[in-house]
């Protein structure tokens, strides 16, 4: 697929989960994969543009990657934002916890690490790297290869 | 992407209908309607979810705000959620703090 760029803003929310659903589809992942998907790729965006731009006052651009071989989907999402690396925040441990008790954070990046297959973060240069990994359904797999 | 919040109060009901998807840029829609309710004599947040095709993390933050303001005291009940909401509920532990059922009254 080829790569989308989008401004750093809420605005560009839209664009990057059509994307990523589209992405989904060419993979052939089923529904909930696809949803879980989304719903990471969605969450991390989100707080790059909220607290990796905005709250640090910065501009920039959200650039994404979709590529699919013969057994994963690996969507990678790059910004120039603050450092900021999902997988050393700590997993919630109040997920018992009646909800007007907890914190308001957390649950995002909680929802994006579980939701996906293999999650992975780089810092390259200036540049995060947030990259999601969802295996194919086997039977595409078994398609593709006879 | 296209997502609606419309508030009907009758009594000590408060019903938000909600629609589209709900994400960072959406969620603060929610958060006005919340904001609308009386909490005058007010006992039950109905949530009918049935139209409710997308939740994000930002919608269940709204959902803590709605707890804090009306106060433990008022049910929050979370009607007609459709499978992959319910996940998100579930996943996140917000099934133990709501009531979900199909319709309400129940």
């Amino acid at each position: 697929m080829e790569p989308l760029t989008v401004a750093g803003t809420l605005d560009s929310l839209s664009a990057i989960a059509k994307y990523v659903v589209a992405a989904a589809a060419d993979a052939g992942l089923d529904k909930k994969a696809s949803y879980r998907l989304r719903l990471a790729v969605d969450e991390i965006a989100s707080n790059i543009i909220i607290h990796g731009y905005d709250e640090a006052c910065l501009d920039g651009d959200v650039d994404l990657q979709a590529t699919i071989d013969l057994k994963t989907l690996t969507i990678s999402i790059e910004d120039t934002a603050i450092n900021y690396d999902p997988c050393a925040q700590e997993t919630p441990d109040n997920l018992d916890k009646p909800i007007e008790l907890r914190p308001h954070g957390g649950l995002g990046v909680y929802l994006a690490i579980q939701g996906v297959d293999k999650f992975m973060y780089e810092r390259v240069g200036d540049r995060n790297r947030n990259i999601f990994v969802m295996n194919r359904p086997v039977t595409e797999t078994v398609a593709e290869g006879s | 992407m296209a997502f609606t919040a419309t508030l009907e109060q009758i009594d000590d009901v408060a019903k938000i209908t909600l629609s589209g998807e709900l994400d960072a840029s959406t969620a603060g829609i929610f958060k006005e309607e919340i904001e609308k309710v009386s909490t005058e004599n007010f006992k039950h947040l109905v949530l009918d979810m049935g139209d409710l095709e997308y939740m994000a993390s930002a919608g269940l933050r709204v959902l803590i705000f709605a707890k804090q303001k009306m106060g433990s005291y008022v049910d929050i009940y979370v009607i007609k959620a459709q499978e992959l909401v319910l996940d998100t509920l579930e996943k996140t532990g917000f099934d133990q703090s709501v009531i979900i059922q199909d319709d309400y009254p129940g």
